[in-house]
């Protein structure tokens, strides 16, 4: 182990419920507990929400990328009849503070622009009316005057940038954000003594999740009943609300956030901070309940859920032999123009940076550059799903230098299966894996060998035939140090250090388990995850269990689906409550079989006698009379009526950063192992790509659900696949942002995707987490952008084509094609 | 994205609606609404009124007169797509139909609505001018008839005046023997293409005749390549003068060159489409 | 503003309403029916979500005005289940893990129920082509396509006929 690494110091395992296998429930494919009353209609999503009294808001959004708001005329919009009030920045800055920030230093936003504007979409004024269509008639009639400001579009010019085309002049005098350099390792001698170093620049674009419900708020303030009361499809909202009240001017007492089922987030739901504060805002200055659901244009130019957008100057240094020795980069990052999460997407790509590999030094150098578009915000992947490319772009681009087989090179310096837990230089640990046996399931699957001598032969009759083969990892269970870690360490702002996931658990005098989950539903199946483990550990028949979600009131931690946790941190906290519930089942259980707790265990959803077939209580029984009857037990309060409790799971293995930031301690450590292999063929003539056969086989420890896994991988493929060939927000050299809408940014369809896919999975079991669960929710869009990359390129190594950026459109790659048909005639 | 409020007729006779389109205000056809609509959702338009022509009696019809097809401003795509008629007589509108737009949309949207929508990238401007169409603009003064290679004007712009319909289109039933083919790129299946290509054609005695061919998503509209239908007209089919005429094409083009999608992407599109149209052209005219 | 009377058939039931002829059908769907079920995805005709069945056929609700369903025969996903349970195709749904997240599902059973009235035993690429016309985020399409594959044998097999009118 290199010595940068010897203060960070592995703690030992909690896991309480090993690996095995004869388990009854966990490894089933149930049907989802959640789905009924989605299927027909009753899901009840956030626009669902109907309050007495509820009014409807509608957004002036800025036409300006980049403007001085000069003044606002809204005496037209306020005399439409229907019009109970129209609101500008000033008017929600009296009620509301600025929006809460984990950058820091901050960069400071208002849920409504005050004085200027940044970007297109940006909101500068609002109207409340009686319905939206009004609300609209209305928007249309306020006038603004504008001083429009040079507009920052490009990472590098914005980097540069001064005067007018500031973003922030009062707080900054540059667009760059935060700057900061890391060695993890002896970056420098590593290099020094490598006998090649593989140098190239890739480009990563912006696009986002797009879920096919956008965000919303229903919000009411009565200062008489509590203060605020606000629904909506933040997956965040039990973790912290009290920084949201802060921006609302109130305490955690006067504000109940209540969620609701969520129609997809893959990240964009994560926090939406900025829409509760401005529907709060205009429901206290309105006197009335307000509903704003942003419509699909504001979804795409204002909901603060951009993802990655970076540039890398990339660095691998490689030996003779093919042995990886390190790697280092510059990234510039296009954040937008504000900086909710700091630099956590690169903090994020820490956890994995060096991908599958014995690599022994990483060094980075990461810019924030602050430009005039939407703030980014997370989706899937938090921006590992572009250091998986990166890494594996640059595994190629040496095996190609190198003049190596891809595969073969990266068998060569695979992490071996007995060298975990790993820790690779940044101080994250893997903790278990066997990379070696999902690579040869993935081949075995896709007929690997068999699929390259065709591709070989399709290739010799003319046709542009390749085969793309990826190995990536997948961290899960993310620990909050992402967040902040890659700070300045002088100021390293909220040092969080916490992510815990809780449970409530009663069964009731009828013996029905009513669960109450902490953490919303956005499209996972927590209700089905629930269901398998308490069933598996309780004995408990899943008919029997009842699904709440509480509010941030009546709730009790949980940080919510993000970071591939749920699953594993949910399974934690259901085995806790477990535990406990078990020893109040038995000790209840036990008097009345007049037996000692130690003589009786669960089966079947009953106390019963060990070794005796009827010394048994049901669940039922033992809860109604110890719900009913308490002089049928002794004094004492481990006699207290009922059968309840509260688990809560804290993340299973973390430590802290190091003060240098030499490494940066072990804070993703649960790591699922992935293999993409792709078959295409490219038309060079028109550039589209077609799948021919597509394998991937995913690694994710113990599987909970077979199916809802599997459903976690389609999905993300799909979301890869878009991301890799048709998906990228385009803004003009005015900062216009060109395509926001489902039209013209193209996430694929039925048609688009694969029509052969294979999907196969190994199980290691993580030895950290209950039963070896790791998370599994974004590893379709972590591995499918390197595989498809790689195997339009092997399509089209007759032309000697390079892909350096994505997505790779067709007239993109059509480009490239005519570029090297024009090389190749000269 | 809310319409803003209008004015909403229901006429259910002709007459009626050409009387209100007469009346001169800012009046707007409403027929299958699967372009107009969304387009006010966005508020990038606001009619005054709209004519809802959804009860007119009779408009919906797909029927053969004297050796044509006649379509309907009512005809919707689905039910043209599915309709004997075309399959049987005009399979190239059938299979260019697989490539537009999808099943829900095609069941609302109707092809008269399309063309006077007169978007470029459309592919059903193309189509008419291949086919030699005639469409039928008529006024409560009457009817009159335009070629469809004299209809489209520019984007969203045809020869359909404001107080005017586009009450028919009548498309010549093909000889028989007659090759056809439909080609287009688009990112997606259904979506607005990049480029276009449909051709018609026969094959007599080894030689190419009555060569027709339009291109879409060139130009601000569909039109026709009539300099490489004169070269091909007599030719002999093969590579070689596929690709002349390909090429010929495509240097003559003049397309839109955007950030996203350059006028060399485009002209690669023609060159590289047009000779795969003709090969499949040629296979399918009879001999 | 001026409203305009309206009857017609959602589910089976007979309603009147008065509408102004600018509310989408899928606002007055969801929000004037109080009939939650049929989602907004985008209000620009490409998502599907909003897709309902108008007199035989699966149609963007977004992009036809209320004032045009006068004398219709509307089904929303609220008309598919009975008393007696699931539909075939939401059971398929079920069954298959053909959602996950839900909101484009309703549009993804209008486009199921059109096409197997249509074709009762649709290859993979009808089912593709069938459904190319709504997003979904979340399934990558695979579970929906075996859903509707698998809801096409069962009404096959029990002989269900699958017509566009509540049942």
């Amino acid at each position: 182990m290199a010595s940068h690494l010897d203060t960070n110091v592995i703690p030992p395992s909690r896991q309480r419920e090993a690996p095995r296998s004869g388990l009854t429930w966990i490894g089933q494919s149930i049907k989802r507990v959640e789905d009924p009353r989605i299927l027909t209609g009753n899901g009840g999503y956030i626009d669902d929400l109907k309050m007495p009294g509820m009014a409807h808001a509608a957004m002036v959004s800025s036409p300006h990328a980049h403007a001085r708001i000069v003044s606002i005329d809204t005496s037209k919009a306020k005399a439409l009849p229907g019009v109970i009030g129209v609101y500008t920045g000033e008017d929600l800055a009296g009620v509301v503070d600025p929006c809460p920030s984990f950058a820091s230093p901050p960069v400071p936003q208002h849920a409504m622009a005050m004085g200027k504007v940044r970007h297109v979409g940006e909101v500068v004024a609002a109207v409340v009316a009686d319905d939206r269509y009004i609300a609209e008639d209305a928007a249309e009639l306020i006038e603004v005057e504008w001083e429009v400001l040079p507009a920052n579009v490009d990472i590098e010019a914005s980097a540069a940038a001064t005067g007018d085309a500031l973003l922030h002049p009062d707080d900054r005098e540059t667009n760059v954000a935060l700057d900061e350099s890391f060695s993890f390792g002896p970056v420098d001698d590593d290099f020094a003594a490598a006998d090649r170093i593989v140098k190239r620049r890739l480009r990563w674009h912006r696009s986002s999740a797009q879920a096919i419900e956008t965000s919303g708020v229903v919000a009411h303030y009565d200062a008489y009943k509590g203060g605020y009361t606000i629904h909506c499809n933040s997956n965040f909202y039990n973790f912290i609300p009290f920084v949201i009240g802060g921006s609302l001017r109130v305490s955690p007492g006067e504000l109940r956030i209540v969620p609701v089922l969520t129609g997809g987030s893959f990240g964009s739901k994560v926090f939406s901070h900025k829409i509760i504060i401005l529907t709060g805002g205009l429901s206290r200055l309105a006197g009335v309940p307000v509903k704003y659901i942003e419509d699909r244009l504001e979804h795409f130019t204002n909901s603060d859920s951009h993802g990655s957008d970076r540039l890398y100057d990339a660095e691998l240094a490689v030996d003779k032999d093919g042995t990886f020795r390190s790697m280092r980069f510059t990234v510039m990052d296009d954040y937008g123009a504000y900086l909710q999460f700091g630099v956590g997407t690169h903090g994020n790509a820490m956890a994995q940076v060096t991908g599958p590999y014995t690599i022994g030094s990483f060094g980075m150098r990461v810019m924030a550059v602050l430009t005039n578009k939407c703030q980014q915000g997370p989706y899937r992947g938090f921006g590992s799903e572009v250091t998986n490319w990166v890494m594996e772009r640059m595994v190629d681009a040496a095996a190609d230098e190198l003049d190596r087989d891809p595969v073969e090179l990266r068998e060569q310096n695979m992490i071996q299966p007995d060298a975990f837990p790993y820790m690779i230089p940044t101080g994250n640990i893997y903790d278990s894996g066997n990379f070696q046996k999902v690579l040869a399931e993935a081949k075995q699957m896709f007929d690997f060998d068999d699929w390259r001598a065709k591709a070989k032969a399709m290739r010799a009759e003319g046709r542009c035939v390749g085969i793309g083969l990826a190995t990536c990892m997948e961290r899960s269970v993310y620990g909050p140090t992402e967040w902040w870690s890659l700070n300045n360490k002088a100021t390293p702002g909220f040092t969080l250090t916490s992510t815990p996931e809780g449970i409530t658990a009663r069964i009731d005098p009828s013996g029905k388990l009513f669960i109450t989950l902490h953490s919303p539903m956005v499209g996972n199946s927590p209700e089905t995850v629930v269901t398998q483990i308490l069933a598996e550990r309780l004995t408990v028949a899943p008919e029997d269990i009842v699904f709440n979600y509480s509010d941030s009131q009546t709730g009790f931690n949980g940080v919510g689906p993000q970071g591939s946790r749920f699953t594993a941190m949910i399974a934690g906290a259901c085995v806790s409550a477990s535990i406990k519930l078990e020893e109040r089942l038995k000790r209840f259980g036990a008097h009345m079989l007049q037996r000692r707790p130690e003589d009786v265990e669960l089966r079947n959803g009953m106390v019963a006698v060990r070794g005796l077939k009827d010394q048994e209580k049901s669940f039922a029984e033992i809860a109604l009379t110890s719900s009913f009857f308490r002089l049928s037990f002794p004094d004492g309060e481990e006699f207290d009526s009922g059968l309840e409790t509260t688990a809560v799971y804290d993340h299973p293995l973390s430590t802290d950063p190091d003060e240098d930031r030499k490494h940066l301690g072990i804070f993703y450590p649960i790591v699922g192992h992935i293999c993409h292999i792709v078959a295409v063929e490219v038309d060079p003539g028109t550039g589209k790509v077609e799948m021919l056969d597509y394998a991937a086989v995913h690694d994710n420890g113990t599987i909970v659900n077979p199916r809802t896994l599997a459903g976690q991988v389609w999905g993300g493929t799909a979301n890869g696949i878009g991301t890799t060939l048709s998906e990228q927000f385009h803004y003009n050299a005015d900062g216009q942002f060109t395509n926001p809408n489902f039209a013209e940014f193209a996430m694929p369809t039925a048609n688009e995707m694969p029509r052969n896919f294979n999907l196969g999975h190994v199980e290691t079991p993580s030895p950290y987490t209950e039963y070896g669960i790791k998370g599994g929710g974004e590893g379709g869009r972590l591995g499918a952008p390197s595989a498809l990359t790689s195997a339009i390129e092997n399509a089209l190594q007759d032309y000697g084509v390079k892909i350096a950026a994505l997505p790779v459109t067709p007239p993109v790659l059509r480009g490239l094609i005519r570029d090297a048909e024009k090389i190749a005639a000269e | 994205m809310k319409p803003s409020a209008f004015e909403y007729e229901c006429p259910t006779d002709l007459n009626a609606v050409l009387g209100f389109l007469g009346e001169g205000t800012d009046t707007r056809i409403l027929a299958g609404g699967q372009s107009l609509v969304p387009m006010m959702n966005y508020r990038l338009v606001a009619p005054e009124r709209l004519i809802d022509i959804n009860r007119v009696h009779g408009l919906d019809y797909v029927r053969e007169e004297d050796g044509q097809i006649a379509i309907g401003a009512l005809a919707r795509h689905g039910d043209i797509k599915a309709s004997a008629l075309i399959i049987t007589h005009l399979p190239i509108m059938a299979e260019a139909y697989g490539w537009i737009a999808h099943a829900a949309v095609r069941n609302r949207g109707t092809l008269c609505g399309n063309l006077c929508h007169a978007d470029p990238a459309s592919e059903m401007p193309a189509l008419m001018q291949v086919l030699g169409a005639t469409m039928v603009v008529s006024k409560s003064a009457g009817s009159r008839h335009v070629p469809a290679s004299e209809f489209f004007l520019g984007t969203y712009e045809t020869v359909v005046g404001a107080d005017e319909m586009l009450t028919e289109v009548r498309i010549p039933i093909p000889e028989a023997g007659t090759g056809w083919a439909f080609q287009e790129v688009a990112m997606r299946k259904g979506d607005y293409a990049w480029c276009t290509v449909a051709a018609t054609l026969r094959v007599t005695e080894g030689r190419i005749t009555a060569p027709r061919i339009a291109v879409a998503g060139l130009a601000d509209h569909a039109y026709r390549l009539e300099a490489q239908e004169a070269e091909l007209d007599g030719a002999a089919p093969g590579a070689d003068v596929f690709q002349t005429v390909a090429h010929a094409a495509a240097e003559a083009a003049d397309p839109p060159d955007t950030e996203q999608i350059s006028a060399d992407y485009r002209r690669d599109l023609l060159r590289t489409l047009l000779p795969r149209v003709l090969r499949a052209a040629v296979g399918r005219a009879g001999h | 503003m001026m409203k305009t009377a309206i009857s017609f058939t959602v589910n089976g039931r007979t309603r009147e309403a008065f509408v102004p002829p600018r509310m989408l059908l899928s606002d007055f769907i969801r929000h004037e029916l109080e009939l939650p079920g049929t989602h907004v995805g985008c209000e620009h005709g490409v998502c599907g979500s909003c897709n309902v069945i108008v007199d035989g056929k699966a149609v963007r609700s977004c992009l036809m005005f209320a004032v045009q369903a006068d004398g219709s025969d509307i089904t929303t996903v609220e008309g598919y289940s009975t008393d007696a349970g699931l539909h075939p195709i939401q059971q398929a749904f079920w069954e298959e893990h053909g959602l996950q997240c839900g909101f484009c599902t309703p549009g993804m059973l209008a486009a199921a129920k059109e096409l197997l009235a249509a074709n009762p035993d649709p290859s993979d690429e009808d089912i593709r082509e069938a459904i190319s016309g709504n997003l979904c985020r979340c399934t990558g399409y695979e579970f929906i396509i075996n859903a509707i594959r698998s809801a096409g044998k069962a009404m096959r097999e029990a002989d269900i006929q699958n017509t566009l009118q509540p049942v």
